[in-house]
């Protein structure tokens, strides 16, 4: 099996493949030092549910960087410049969460390249969390 | 802060917690699993040499940490539901880097009156302690 192709040059129809992760209250107590925020819905039960995973941690691991197939050369960044998201359901903390995503569309601007993809993260029993559309421009030369 | 209501008026702006964004916690969010040999990972988030032969001028912060301020902003303005049905849109208009202190911000701009609920529609931001704006969006979210 060779190389997977160069991220930036995946046209609208392709697809990235998918990364699954689990969520230990461990991993998600990192986030929340990222973030600075300690609300008991992502530390305890709270209002009579489990721990819930952090929305920064769902968007950080649904960026395109984390698929398996992502691939840019050295010098060359996905930068993020728009975003569309949908929540759909909270995922408790304990989950394993699988990222799907696809891209939508691709352009020029300014002699830039940008890319559309989209993301959707489902839990292990098919449930939808968060649907995002996102926007990328490559900067760098490879 | 206060969270919103179903009697919040149009025009009605509140203001969220301060964030300080640190090269720490850009390490913890970007770095990769700080367990791992080689934490923090180097790219465009966490070493100025990678962002600059990206042709960043410097560090950039990912969007995601900006993503992650403006839903912890929203789901304490909504409640834990806004989790369920809210939506989020943004555009990164500036840079964010270790040292930067980001405000998220909102201001009601309409009022839907749906069954037994009320959904409110919100310009959104983020600025820096300079009050410069670094992104910029607009969102959604229901109250019963």
């Amino acid at each position: 099996m060779g190389a997977p192709k160069r991220t930036d040059r995946l046209a609208a129809g392709e697809k990235l493949d998918p990364f699954t992760f689990h969520v230990t209250e461990e991993f998600n107590e990192n986030f929340l030092h990222s973030m600075e925020d300690f609300h008991p819905r992502y530390v305890e039960d709270h209002a009579g549910r489990a721990p819930i995973i952090h929305a920064g941690l769902l968007f950080n691991f649904s960026n395109l960087t984390r698929s398996p197939s992502f691939s840019l050369p050295a010098g060359v960044a996905a930068i993020h410049t728009h975003e569309e998201a949908a929540f759909l359901q909270p995922a408790p903390v304990g989950s394993t969460l699988t990222v799907s995503w696809k891209i939508t569309d691709t352009y020029e601007k300014r002699g830039r390249l940008y890319q559309v993809v989209e993301a959707l993260i489902t839990t292990e029993t098919g449930n939808q969390v968060l649907r995002r559309i996102s926007t990328n421009i490559y900067m760098g030369e490879g | 802060m206060l969270p919103l209501s179903p009697d919040t008026p149009v025009g009605h702006t509140v203001t969220g917690r301060k964030k300080t964004v640190t090269s720490y916690r850009t390490w913890l969010f970007s770095g990769g699993w700080p367990r791992f040999d080689g934490w923090p990972a180097k790219n465009v988030h966490t070493d100025l040499a990678a962002a600059q032969q990206s042709g960043l001028p410097t560090r950039a912060a990912s969007g995601a940490m900006c993503l992650g301020y403006l839903t912890e902003f929203l789901v304490d303005l909504f409640g834990d539901e806004w989790l369920r049905h809210g939506e989020l849109t943004s555009k990164f208009i500036g840079i964010v880097d270790a040292g930067d202190d980001i405000f998220c911000k909102a201001r009601v701009t309409a009022r839907e009156e749906t069954g037994p609920g009320i959904c409110l529609a919100l310009d959104v931001w983020c600025e820096n302690q300079d009050g410069t704006p670094v992104v910029v969006g607009t969102a959604t979210g229901r109250l019963e």
